[in-house]
This record gives structure tokens, sequence and C-alpha cells, in this order.
């Protein structure tokens, strides 16, 4: 860690004392990825051509005290999170698992317990890895993005908030506040292949949310994790699956499809025509898993 | 049989409660007044000329003391190991990413490491190599000698050339592994405490104290009269805390030599990674040929290992997996061609398995090969071949009676339910699977280990025990091999409290101080129980002997009948209805102003071996295991799932039955992370994954269900009959697990590790 972090009281304080700060600075939230990034590059090996060490004159706010940013609230149309909440919180949410079932779906596998204890929703986000497993679930799920600068709110379709690997459309000293997730009747899949059974990076990743009107679908959302540099909408698939009946015809059809829409690279976690072929296992796989009702609500 | 107090019993780990509470002091727990702290500096690339090395920036961080370079250097700048190829500090060249230039030393631990990030090593790129078989090629750039090989052995036995040309069948395959990194929860770390007559203590995190002490009095230039290593508790080693924490302790000892005050070096996680040893990455041609029964009549190994930059223990682990390499077999001609080969990565050394696990992936692949290409069942045709009482090894050892390799295949293949589930040669009789897209498979595999250093490190083969009696019945031992996880302090205990018979409590195991024991060799090769475990016995036998004449006469004098035989049980002896404390007995026995402490000194048997022809006896025993692994494989996904390993052991006596099966499924688990997922990248000499995020290793929900039996042949020269445990449960699991994967998919990898994309591949290619 640095050695200054300052926590302020409220989103007011926050705002009032930038000017007082200097120089860069970074938000810490829940610190599992800030802090394991900073303990991973100290003194000794530099070589890694990419890992940059972080800069130790930098000043750390932390906003992990900040009642704003805290809470899981619903209203007529939406679900808004804070985006300090835990994932921990999430998960024990039964706002979140009646409404946001690829969200719920998705929980299991982010990282472990332990993590989901400390790390928050809007950090999933601002860290703008294409493998976080819970911004992908919310991508499926339609959410929008609440962002703030200094008591000014503008607000973001989730996966118009990347872009790029470790990159967000973020302005100097904006913070994401929460998370509005509209209510909608559907059902969800969340899909990961990582490497090994539990507690990993994925490889490939699919969410599918799908609402049905009767046996044809009626509204559908998919979203691919770890397939492209950022949490990948599949819109071409999702517009050839709607209006359609969901059976494994389809599945396969659309599974082909959305091997189109990725782009993956092959890095030291897997190769990239794995990784394509993969997103349509998952896909077809999550389809039929939501026609046989496996992970449906309401 | 008889009747014991301890021996055979899952009595308590002696060090259970202070690792379990928080209270065991390890490296990083050590402290000292006045204590400075090292951070290494390292080399950024593979290989470079280094032109010079500036603290200029350093100096301005706030704590900062100083810098340290090969010039402080008291010693001769080669850190003495099997072959001195290694300096302490490198001064002209760093041979790979990662090597440690130079040290700073300062005020905090922070501040260190601060001050080592902005020290600049002034340096020029110089080629490098990075693949081993390239390495061996004539127009290679030359790392090490004229041509890149640390160490050659050749085993020779019979024509192999000959057998091959006249067999029915014949399989020729090439198979490679990857690294496999310790990940012990405690990083290296050591602390050098200079003491006020020149000489140094050092609290050294290691399996190996007098390796420790061997740098340290190189490094110092000191008499070894003047250097204490005391062992700390050791969080993990698996053979990575073998010979690189004399390394280590070396480099914090010129730091506190330098600065005249303690000096502690921890390492962090990455640092270790890119430095510390590993498991050789290896490739291998193997062959076999047999007759139309399935009698294998030769087989035909060249097996490379990759040594990285320097050569610390590539040789000796060479050795192991070479003498290894045919199986465990009777085989009548057998050539086997070993290299250790140097190349700009990090150096590797021993592993739990020590060179054997990489040969043995490839050779029982092989052996299931050749089952399906003789249509054989695979247990069927190892059971024609395999090593029993009286058959001769590769080397042309004559196994001994102590092996239970026949009993242990035919225990696997029960209890796997082999015949009746798809134990065959047909990929195709698969079994029902959890779902869609799934099938399971069976594989198995057999494998034998030497237990102890054999004939390549038979000068080292000994053991020193110090026994000593308190005039409370309480007793201090110590002993020269370590505690590392594996349960030394506990099973060493049990040995000396069954010969003294002593109550197990009032037995205290120390820490290893090498001021304390003579040089007992490393703590490695399945080793501890066997030697330390003899050393104490000898140490023991003299007061035994006193203790029970003293009790008998306790006994008579309370009027025992003489005629009566005495009995010694849990620290009381009796003669019918009359019985003395073992405390009652050794306060007479001190009355009695009898020797109450004794040294032990055990030497291994002699070992035969030639290494001109590679023949002769090669160890002094063999422990014995045979794997059927259970697993199910995703036809879309290539994923593997390990569900079921069946294993059984013949490692002699058990002295803790508990341990033994903790031990071993620690080693079946390790052993199918190597096999499954554990994948350390290099890319241009640079090492890409130092880190537990995507160097992936198994989890608790990866484990799959142990079926663990162990099938007792006792070694008459061993402690109470015991071998050596240990490293025996790692080696088989790959194997059983490929040949299993095989089974299941119709797929052969014959890489490791068997990751999702190769069996992916291979399915897509099966069905084109």
């Amino acid at each position: 860690m640095p050695p200054i972090v300052v926590k302020p009281p409220t989103l007011q304080a926050l705002w009032r004392s930038l000017p007082s700060f200097g120089g860069a600075r970074r938000y810490l939230a829940g610190g599992t990825d800030l802090v394991a990034g900073a303990n991973a590059a100290p003194a000794g090996v530099k070589a890694r051509p990419k890992g940059g060490s972080f800069d130790r004159t930098e000043v750390w706010v932390d906003i992990s005290g900040l009642k704003e940013l805290r809470g899981i609230k619903e209203t007529k149309t939406s679900l808004m999170i804070g985006a300090g909440a835990k994932i921990a919180e999430l998960e024990a949410s039964p706002l979140v698992r009646r409404w946001l079932p690829v969200l719920s779906a998705a929980i299991p596998h982010f990282a472990s317990p332990s993590l989901r204890n400390m790390a928050t929703i809007g950090g999933n986000a601002a860290n703008a890895s294409p493998c976080a497993d819970a911004v992908c679930a919310l991508c499926a799920e339609k959410a929008q993005v609440l962002l703030e600068f200094k008591g000014k709110r503008r607000k973001l379709a989730l996966p118009a908030l990347f872009k790029g690997p470790k990159k967000t459309v973020l302005r100097k000293d904006e913070l994401i506040v929460a998370f509005e997730v509209p209510k909608w009747k559907h059902s969800g899949a969340y899909l990961k292949l990582g490497p090994r059974s539990y507690f990993g990076i994925s490889k490939a990743a699919v969410a599918a949310a799908l609402e049905m009107d009767g046996e044809k679908v009626r509204s559908v959302c998919i979203a691919l994790a770890s397939v492209a540099p950022v949490p990948l909408l599949a819109v071409k698939t999702a517009n050839y699956l709607c209006g359609r009946m969901l059976n494994e015809e389809n599945a396969r059809t659309a599974a082909a499809l959305v091997k189109t829409e990725v782009s993956p690279i092959t890095d030291v976690r897997s190769e990239a025509g794995y990784r394509r072929e993969m997103c349509g296992v998952l896909l077809e796989r999550a389809l039929n898993s939501i026609a046989s009702g496996v992970s449906g609500i309401n | 049989m008889d009747k014991f107090s301890y021996i055979g019993k899952p009595v308590v780990r002696k060090d259970a409660l202070v690792k379990a509470s928080g209270l065991a002091r390890y490296a990083a727990d050590q402290d000292f007044a006045g204590m400075l702290y090292a951070a290494a500096v390292r080399c950024p690339v593979p290989r470079i000329k280094i032109l010079g090395v500036s603290d200029s920036k350093a100096r301005k961080v706030p704590g900062y003391v100083t810098l340290v370079t090969h010039k402080d250097i008291k010693g001769p700048n080669k850190w003495p190991l099997v072959v001195d190829d290694y300096p302490f500090l490198p001064e002209t060249e760093a041979k790979f990413q990662g090597e440690t230039v130079a040290l700073v030393v300062a005020e905090t631990q922070k501040a260190a490491k601060n001050a080592a990030r902005l020290v600049e090593i002034k340096y020029k790129e110089l080629p490098f190599v990075e693949d081993p078989l390239k390495a061996m090629d004539k127009k290679a750039i030359k790392l090490y000698g004229d041509d890149n090989v640390f160490a050659k052995f050749v085993i020779k036995k019979g024509d192999p050339d000959k057998a091959i040309k006249e067999a029915h069948a014949v399989v020729e395959e090439e198979f490679t592994t990857n690294y496999q990194v310790h990940a012990y929860l405690e990083t290296q770390g050591v602390t050098a405490v200079p003491e006020a007559d020149g000489g140094l203590t050092v609290y050294s995190s290691t399996q190996c104290p007098f390796y420790v002490l061997d740098g340290v009095a190189a490094v110092a230039d000191l008499g070894y009269h003047k250097v204490k290593v005391i062992q700390t508790v050791t969080g993990g080693g698996f053979g990575g805390k073998e010979d690189v924490p004399a390394l280590v302790a070396s480099h914090a000892a010129i730091c506190a030599l330098k600065t005249g005050r303690p000096v502690r070096l921890i390492y962090d996680r990455k640092e270790d990674f890119n430095s510390m040893s590993k498991r050789h990455p290896s490739w291998s041609r193997v062959s076999y040929a047999s007759d139309k029964n399935g009698k294998i009549t030769a087989c035909v190994v060249k097996y490379v290992l990759d040594g990285g930059a320097y050569s610390t223990l590539s040789p000796i682990v060479l050795w192991r997996g070479a003498v290894h390499a045919a199986g465990p077999y009777k085989i009548e001609n057998v050539r086997i061609e070993a290299y250790a080969v140097a190349t700009n990565k990090v150096p590797c050394g021993a592993f739990r398995g020590f060179g054997q696990p990489q040969i043995c992936f490839a050779q029982e692949s092989l052996v299931d090969d050749l089952a399906h290409k003789l249509k054989m069942d695979p247990i069927e045709l190892r059971l024609k071949n395999i090593l029993r009482p009286g058959d001769k090894t590769a080397t042309g050892q004559t196994i001994g009676a102590s092996c239970g390799l026949e009993e242990l295949l035919e225990t696997v293949r029960k209890r796997s339910g082999w015949d009746s589930k798809a134990g065959s040669h047909n990929p195709n009789s698969t079994r029902p699977a959890s779902g869609p897209d799934k099938v399971r498979g069976l594989g198995v595999s057999v494998a034998y280990y030497g237990v102890g250093l054999g004939a390549k490190g038979r000068y080292l083969d000994r053991a020193g025990a110090y026994v000593n009696i308190y005039k409370d019945a309480t007793v201090g031992v110590n002993v020269g091999n370590t505690e590392m996880g594996q349960g030394a302090l506990t099973v060493l205990s049990q040995i000396c409290a069954e010969t003294l018979n002593a109550p197990y409590d009032n037995i205290k195991l120390e820490e290893v101080d090498t001021s304390k024991v003579s040089d007992s060799g490393p703590t490695v090769a399945s080793r501890t129980t066997l030697m330390s475990g003899n050393a104490i016995l000898e140490a023991a036998a003299p007061i035994r002997a006193g203790i029970f004449k003293t009790a008998l006469d306790l006994l008579l004098a309370k009027g025992a009948q003489a005629s009566s035989p005495m009995s010694a049980f849990r620290g009381v002896f009796s003669i019918g209805e009359v019985s003395v404390t073992f405390a009652e007995v050794v306060k007479e026995c001190w009355n009695r102003r009898m020797k109450m402490g004794e040294q032990g000194w055990y030497v291994s048997p002699h070992t035969s071996y030639n290494m001109g022809d590679g023949q002769g006896d090669a160890y002094v025993t063999y422990s014995y295991s045979a794997d059927a692994a259970e697993v199910e494989v995703d036809l879309k996904t290539g994923v593997t799932k390990v569900l079921n390993i069946y294993a059984a052991y013949d490692v002699g006596r058990l002295i803790n039955p508990r341990l033994a099966e903790g031990q071993a499924q620690g080693g079946i688990l390790q052993g199918m992370s190597w096999a499954l997922y554990e994948n350390l990248v290099y890319k241009n000499g640079i090492m890409l994954n130092p880190n537990f995020t995507d160097y992936v290793m198994a989890t608790i929900a990866d484990k799959p269900e142990y079926d663990i039996v162990f099938i007792e042949k006792p070694y008459a020269e061993g402690p109470y009959n015991a071998k050596g445990m240990g490293e025996v449960p790692l080696i088989g699991v790959a194997p059983a697990v490929g040949n299993a994967v095989r089974n299941a998919s119709g797929v052969r990898v014959r890489s490791v590790p068997i990751l999702p994309e190769k069996v992916w591949t291979g399915l897509a290619g099966n069905r084109k």
C-alpha cells in the first residue's frame, strides 16, 4: 500500500477534499484487485513486459466507508445495487435471488467465499477485467451503471463502461455509485469454464437471460467473459434467438453464431481456438438448461 | 507379532498444537534486536553481461543501509553443491531472469524492497537458449562446458537392438512434462545473526541444515565451528527447501557480516517463483518391445531434463530418474541414456519423486499403449512383467524379500472394480457418466522407488542422533533430519519412545541444530524414518539396556518373581502384578550415576552400482506403489475430473498409520495437480505466470475420493521394519490419470499437464 490512504466519511466530503490530494490517486473499495496487485509487483523482478509496478507517490482513497454506495434497494421497475455492495451481500440478498437469476447463478463462480466477503460489485466493474464474472452476469441482466463526479451523475448501459482490458470510460475521479438493473420476468444461466473445479479465472464464460412468450423467446440478452477485450454482448446471437422457439436446433444454431461474435486470444490461461469453440459449447448448454427449466425463476 | 506401545499407532503429531494454533515460529517470526532487512536485486532478462550495479537512486530511500555485491563475499565465490558452477552472486554474467545479482540492506522490510527496486543494473543483453533439445545442438550457445550437458548417465544391459528387431510388438513414443512449482505455504526465508566471536548463527527454513552450513561457512570463509544453523519451523518443502535455502542463507550471511547486525531475508511469492528450484521439465523417447505373450523383452529410453541455468541438483535428480526409467519390470535388454541440459531459465532441482515422476509418466503411458497394441488388459500385461522378490531390475539388482508389488496391483484391481468396469484395452467400453457428453474410464500404473540416496549419493548416506534422558525422565532427542510437515518429529519420537519404553509424551525432538549432531546429510529421498530412525535406535540401545536392567532390579526388590519374564509397555515395567514406572526407573539410573546420554550413527549398507555401465545395486531397498485412477472426461470441453484414486503402497512397516494416510493423500493430490493443472509458462526466457492467479493448482474441490491401502512388507534393515514413504504416493498418479483419460475418451495425451485444450484437440483429431 502507498504511504497515504485517505478515508472520507461521506461522498460530499470526498468531493470537497479532492483538491487537497494532489498527484495520482486510486480508489480502494474491497481491495481484492488493488491490494493484491500492489503486493504482486513490489521490488525485485521488474522484467515482466507489461506488469508495471505501481507508483508509490500516489494516494489511495478508501471509499469502503461511504454509506451512499451501500445497499440493495427495490423500486417499481428496478433493483438499485450500490457500487459498494459486497459480492457476499448480493449472494445473501432475497431481491437478487428473486429478480436476477443470471447474477445468482454467477456468484458461486466468483472467486472464493473469503474474496466474496471483501470484493465489491463496483470494484468488479471498475477493474474492467474482461473475465469479471459478476459484471458479465449483470450485462446479461441488462444493467445500467450510474457514475458520479462532484454531484453530477450520468447513466450508461453497463457494457458501454468498458473500453478495453483494465480500461473504462470513467473520467478522472468519477466514481461508480450504483447499478440499476431492470426487473423483468426472465430465466437465466451462467456457465463458466475455469482452469479447475472452483476458484479460478475463466477461460470462457457465458451469461444468458431469456424471457419467454409461451414457447418462443420474447427477449434475450447474452454476455460473454474472457473472450473479447471487454465483457461482450452477443447481439447478433440474441437477435437470432428473439422470436424463435427455444429448442435444441435453434440452440445449436445460436452456438454456431456466437462463435463468430467473439474475439478470444491465446495467453497463459488458454488458447484462442479452444476458447472460441467453448463459447458455442457453453451457450448451447446454457440455452438447453434454460429450456429444461433448470435455472428458471418466477 | 510384537506388541508395540507406539509403533503402528496413530499417535497425535508432536507439532499439531503449535501449528494449528498459530504459535509455531516460522522464519519470518524470528526477531532480533537491531535487525535489518535484505531484499534481492534480480536479473530482469534471461541472460546479461553485467557492466555495473549502481545504488545512487536507492540511497535516497529513508532507512537505506547498504548495497551488497559479489565483492563482499569473503570466501571463494562458488556455492558448494554437486558441481560448483553456481556463484553466490554473479560477477560478470547473470544467466536467468530472476537470478539475484545484488542485495540491499535497510532498516525496514519495506525500505529494503523499495531500495532494491531502485538499484540499477547496467547490462548488455546476451543471446540465450530456452529449449534443452536445442541447447544440445552442436551449434548452440554454450552455457556450460562444451556441450551444455550438466550430466549424462548410461544404463546398459543385454542387447536391446536385437531384441527389438526380433520382437512381436514394439511401441515407441515421445513424451514431455512441464515444470512443477513446490508452492510451499512458507516462502524461502532466513535470518543471519553475527556472533561476538566473528561467527554466525543462521535461522533457516530448510530441509537441509547441513547444506546451509556448507554454504554459509564457504561464503563467509568461516570454520564450521563458528557457524551454527538452526532450522526454524518449516512451512513445507517438497524438495524446494533442499538446496536453495543454502543460497538464500549465504546471501543473508554476507549482509550480516557486512553490517555487523542481524539480517532477515524473506522472499515474496513472485521472486520465489522466479528464482527458486522447480521440478525439471522433461523430454523423453521410450520404446518397449514384447513377445506375443506380452513378455517385455526390451526397453530403450532417451531422457532429457531441462536443468536451467546452473547444475544444482540436476546430476543426482537425473541419476534417480535414469535408474528407474525402465519401470518396475524384469527386462533382459535395456538401454537408458539420460542427460541434464543447461538453458537460460530457473535452475531446477529436487521435487518429491526426484526425476522419477517425469519418466514414470512416459513409460507407464507407453506400457498401456503396448497393452493396447497387444490387445491385452493393461493389468494382465503388467502382472506378466512386474518385479517380484528375486527378480532383477534394469541395473541388474536382485529384488529383496520386501517387495509387495504383485499384491499391490491385485489390490487396486479388486478395489477399483477393474474387471467389472471399463478396465480393459477397449476405449469403447466406457461406463455411465454424470451427464450427456461425459464418459468415464479407468487407468492404472505401477512404480517403484529406491529408498535413500542410493549409490550416487552414498557418501552422504549417514545420519546421527543424540538421545539424552533428563533426571525427571523426560527425553531430549537431537537428529540431523528435519520436520517440514511430513511428520518426522512424530515418527522419530515414536521410535525413541518404543525403544526406551518411555511415555510418548516424555519425548521432545528438537528442530535441527547443526552444532548438536554430526552432518546427517539431507532430509530427502524418503530417508528420514530409515536413517534417523536407525541412528536413534543405535543411540538408545545402550541406554535401553541400562534402563531395562535397572527396572528388573527394582521389580525384584519389590518382590517380583525372578522366573517370570518382564514386560515393558507404555512407560511401565512389570512382572506379574508388580510394576515400576519409567520415571522411577530413570531416577534410580541417575542415582546409580549411569550414562543417560548417547550418540548414535547409522550408515546405509554398501551399494555396488557401477557408473560406467549402470549395472549393480543402485539402492539399498525399494518401496512400491500401484494406482488406479477413475476419471470423467467431458467430450465437448476436454475437461477431466478425477473421481477416484485407488492406491496401494508397500513402504515397509508403518510407524504411524495416520501420518502415512496423510502422506498418501497429499502425494496423490500433488501428483494429480501436476498431471492436470500446473502449467508454468516461459516465453522468450521470461516466466509469464509467477503467481497463484495464473499458476493453477488443484484445490480441495478438485480432490478425488481416496481409497488407500498399505501392504506392509517388512524391511529387516529398517527401524521396526520401515522403509521410506514420502515420495512414493506422487510418482504413479500422472500416468494412471493419463491412461484413464485414454480409456474414457480414446485420446492419448503425451504431455503433462493433460490440459483440457490438449484433450479437446485430440478429440477433434479423432472425429476427423
